[in-house]
């Protein structure tokens, strides 16, 4: 399947970026692996022009490169089809501009988001991407995963605040798109056909971004709910008054046990639990915090409680981290994020525990924006597997060796598991519009992660074509195997 | 314009939804730009299956097909340079779905702008994207030109508020169906690409929009100041807080005395500009900001500011903004509105340097724009009919823009590149740059007759249908 790279091969890379910044033993390699691939060589890029060089160089010898960076995400996307070279851009993480009067950012995509978070921060200003594996993620893996956020919410998507891109194609040439003002409508966006293509287009060199003043004061607020129906009544309610929270969570009970909520703030462990942030000036927190107690009484809430300083950054990180939760306690787990209307929600809350029970799987359900059209994380795992021991960062690496512990069975199971979620998600046009972000090897192999092609597929083919067309970057990771 | 493709769009569509006489034509040979170009013929479609029928009459007899709503646009997007088909959207001004639960709205393109927030005021909910045309523009224009607005500095321009399309591919005619009325894309994020694409790479033909929830509170303030500089330093302090109020417009004194002598809102006649501010949101933060917002204009400079007592005084105020290229309109034979965008705090100097433009070229420039995210729009008054006077309004708008880009902006915030700034585009973009958007229209408009010669330079476009522009006479507005 993967045609090793000559070492010929290897050598010329090491001639382009010189021996230290190429990596060739193994061991080093073991922390690139991808579904148990192992590139042939890593190699960190000084600047966009030795990305360029060493993609014409991929182009012309027909190796597979692919980018990464914190390489938190790295087992999110399709088994890779081929896979020679690791293109670390981890070193490539200055931040070119930052001009906070103007509120805009320049940076390069190696950048840890927690550092920069913490440069805004001593401008009074933040980036409203607050992702899993915190201390690892970079810009660029962030926007190549079009990693959630809860703050998505009120702020919307990357694709809301990111202002352009500098990237290089997979035919090597340096390009951009976008600038770095808040409004421009010059040229086509294709900055956004980046965002979330797991690097399967082009190597993101540089990303503008707008930035956000910070609120003078942040309070999360939990209340708690015997069914999800009265939880998601609450959530509609929430969503169609005049607050503007930033972080509106819906946790069926096994996410609230997951997530440590449960632990946090007591009550019953079989209750749902809704988490909602607010954020503005004093008086703005007040009239949420006002407001949100009546509400959650009113909807029959069984306890409401406000969070402030380190407990309410815990219950914001405990929603944000979901993903590496889940992967924690169950490194084989599957996790798929599906897109959901207010109904589908509905639907799904109702449902999930069934589907989980009838496979003899555990389930937890997160649903971001809860109440309007929001984000569902749907998380599975074999009951039979063990909890494992936590281990922040080394979770990536235990769900890629716990795939291989997977049965056939379990592996079956959960592949029935994921349709009937998906069917019980319908959105508009008739099918669940959903993909699975993580799952044991195994099952990559044995279903379409991100559902049966639809109509649009063959737009996509063409915009690889468009990017890629010799297939360099990322080759089989994305949506129908781009 | 072959008579056998007229013969067959009239059996498509019925006699009454195909235009081809001079007389009836000469209507569509203008937008809101200072260019024209006539069409050869212009056909009512009524459905998405009439605009895949005409995509492959366009096709099959190779003739250049443009779109147009209502014609109100600013860059030349609806005009058909290369001659051929116009397809207007009229008849297609339907909304299909109110699906209010989940904030959104299933259009067709002709839907005036307006016409959606009308259609859902009832239910506290609005189409949040406000160009000043939008009595008149419509939702398939604001989708191909990517429209703005005043209040596109809180909550985004259209692209930002288009979650689903369905499109008609050029090749063939088929229909496709990208994104929904989910927020979260999935596999790559084409209607990302699509919107603001100018109408290059397909036909619009269903929007899926998202809906707004009206504000609890709104506040209109008005800041009159003696000097220009006060107002620019006022919106840099502004913005350097963090506030961020939902419209931030500046309107210089010479273009607020002719406003005022058109619509008499009751803006002051004596002062050198005026800031038109607003803020949205909770009872709480509403009053918070306006009185911030207050402070910060009278610390820099603002000989008063004035806070809109009512609905009938917000709405006199916005009468004014809104309707102010009308009132100008009646002053000058022609004028010319510019587009760019600059980084916010380099407004001063900005305004300052389009003063020296126009005292050196001789014209008067007003300045009526989106002060808050940087977006100008000098507004150049001309007469056509003196010869070279065109010409030379072009270099002046040239000067202005080479500006922008200098400060690091952009050629365009919300009207689009068209026709008016295709060969400006390498200010901004490098030939790689450029290579790779010629390779985008390429691959979804092949055979190049999907809105040719609009975005990208000539000479440049891959598969670019090669007919000459319209001599430079013809572009002078009568």
């Amino acid at each position: 399947m993967n045609q090793n790279p000559s070492g010929t091969q290897v050598a010329r890379l090491e001639q382009l970026l010189g021996g230290a910044r190429t990596i060739t033993d193994s061991a080093s390699l073991a922390a690139y692996e991808i579904d148990g691939m192992r590139p042939a060589a890593a190699v960190r890029a000084a600047d966009a022009a030795e990305v360029a060089e060493l993609v014409r160089l991929a182009a012309a010898e027909g190796l597979a490169v692919i980018p990464c960076s914190g390489r938190s995400k790295l087992a999110v996307g399709g088994v890779p089809a081929r896979y020679d070279v690791a293109l670390d851009l981890s070193t490539l993480n200055r931040v070119i501009s930052y001009d906070p009067g103007d509120l805009t950012l320049s940076v390069e995509p190696g950048a840890q988001l927690e550092d920069l978070q913490r440069e805004l921060g001593r401008h009074g200003q933040f980036l409203p991407l607050e992702v899993a594996f915190s201390e690892r993620a970079t810009v660029g893996g962030a926007i190549a995963t079009n990693a959630y956020s809860p703050l998505r919410t009120h702020f919307g998507s990357a694709r809301d605040f990111v202002l352009g891109m500098e990237f290089v194609t997979g035919l090597g040439e340096i390009a951009k798109s976008g600038g770095r003002v808040v409004k421009n409508v010059t040229g086509y966006d294709l900055h956004k056909l980046l965002i979330g293509s797991l690097g399967t287009l082009a190597v993101i060199t540089r990303v503008h971004f707008r930035t956000f003043p910070r609120p003078a004061e942040r309070r999360v607020f939990t209340a708690e709910f015997g069914t999800a129906r009265a939880a998601l009544e609450f959530c509609s309610e929430v969503a169609a008054s005049a607050l503007e929270p930033w972080a509106l969570e819906l946790l069926d009970p096994g996410a609230a046990e997951i997530s440590r909520l449960a632990a946090q703030s007591g009550g019953d462990a079989r209750g749902w639990r809704v988490v909602i942030a607010a954020a503005g000036s004093a008086a703005v927190v007040e009239r949420h915090a006002r407001d949100l107690e009546r509400m959650a009484r009113e909807a029959g809430a069984a306890r409401v409680e406000a969070w402030t300083g380190a407990e309410a950054a815990r219950c914001l990180r405990a929603i944000r981290e979901f993903a590496r939760l889940v992967l924690e306690r169950a490194p084989g787990a599957t996790i798929i994020r599906i897109a959901l209307l207010p109904t589908s929600s509905a639907a799904l809350a109702e449902r999930i525990a069934g589907i989980a029970d009838s496979h003899s799987l555990d389930a937890a359900l997160a649903i971001g924006a809860a109440g309007s059209v929001g984000t569902g994380y749907v998380a599975l795992w074999p009951r039979s597997e063990k909890r494992a021991e936590a281990s922040g960062t080394s979770a990536v690496a235990a769900s890629a060796s716990s795939a291989d512990a997977a049965t056939d069975d379990e592996t079956a199971s959960l592949a029935a598991a994921v349709k009937e979620v998906l069917e019980s998600a319908v959105s508009d046009g008739g099918a669940a519009r959903g993909f699975v972000e993580w799952c044991p090897t195994a099952l990559k192999r044995r279903i379409p992660l991100w559902g049966e092609a639809r109509e649009d597929f063959v737009l996509m083919q063409r915009v690889k074509q468009i990017f890629d067309p010799r297939g360099v970057l990322a080759p089989g990771r994305y949506c129908g195997e781009l | 314009m072959n008579p056998k493709l007229i013969r067959e769009l009239q059996n498509l569509l019925g006699r009454d939804a195909v235009l081809s006489a001079r007389e009836d034509l000469l209507l569509y040979e203008y937008d809101g730009s200072v260019e024209s170009a006539r069409p050869d013929c212009v056909v009512f479609p009524s459905s998405t299956r009439d605009v895949s029928e005409i995509m492959r009459l366009a096709k099959r007899f190779e003739t250049p097909l443009v779109g147009r709503g209502a014609g109100t646009g600013l860059s030349g997007g609806a005009l058909p340079r290369a001659g051929g088909i116009v397809a207007v959207f009229a008849r297609m001004n339907r909304i299909l779905e109110i699906d209010a639960e989940s904030r959104r709205a299933v259009v067709q393109p002709g839907v005036v702008n307006l016409d959606i927030t009308r259609a859902v005021a009832h239910l506290g909910l609005y189409f949040a994207p406000d160009p000043s045309s939008q009595k008149s523009c419509t939702i398939g224009g604001n989708v191909s030109e990517n429209a703005g607005g005043p209040h596109t500095l809180a909550y985004g321009v259209t692209t930002n508020h288009v979650t689903g399309l369905e499109i008609v591919m050029p090749e063939d005619g088929r229909v496709v169906r990208i994104g929904g009325k989910s927020a979260e894309p999935l596999g790559y994020d084409l209607a990302g690409l699509m919107v603001g694409s100018e109408g290059t790479l397909a036909m619009v033909t269903e929007i899926t929009v998202r809906l707004s929830r009206a504000p609890e509170a709104v506040k209109t303030l008005l800041a009159v100041y003696d000097a220009v500089d006060d107002a620019t330093e006022s919106v840099v302090e502004i913005t350097r807080r963090g506030i961020t109020p939902a419209a931030c417009e500046m309107l210089d004194g010479w273009t607020l005395r002719t406003v005022e002598d058109f619509v008499h809102a009751g803006f002051p006649r004596d002062c050198a500009a005026v800031l038109l501010l607003e803020v949205e949101g909770l009872l709480e933060a509403v009053d918070e900001q306006a009185a911030e917002i207050s402070e910060v204009c009278r610390a820099r400079g603002a000989r008063e500011v004035r806070v809109a007592r009512d609905a009938h005084e917000r709405d006199l105020l916005w009468k004014g903004r809104k309707n102010a290229f009308g009132a100008i309109g009646r002053l000058s034979p022609s004028y010319y509105v510019l587009d760019g965008v600059i980084p916010r705090t380099r407004l001063p100097e900005t305004l300052r340097r389009i003063e020296e433009i126009g005292r050196a070229s001789g014209f008067r420039i007003g300045n009526i724009f989106h002060a808050g995210d940087g977006n100008l729009h000098p507004l150049i008054l001309f007469d056509p009919r003196h010869p070279g006077e065109f010409e030379r309004v072009v270099a002046a708008a040239r000067a202005i823009i080479e500006h922008c880009i200098a400060m690091g902006g952009a050629l365009t915030g919300e009207h689009g590149v068209g026709m008016e700034k295709n060969e400006l585009m390498p200010l901004m973009f490098t030939p790689e740059d450029l290579t790779l958007m010629g390779r985008v229209r390429a691959a979804f408009n092949s055979d190049g007759l999907l809105n040719p010669q609009k975005m990208l330079p000539l000479g440049k476009g891959c598969g670019e249908l090669r007919v000459l522009p319209q001599s430079v006479g013809s572009a002078l507005p009568a």
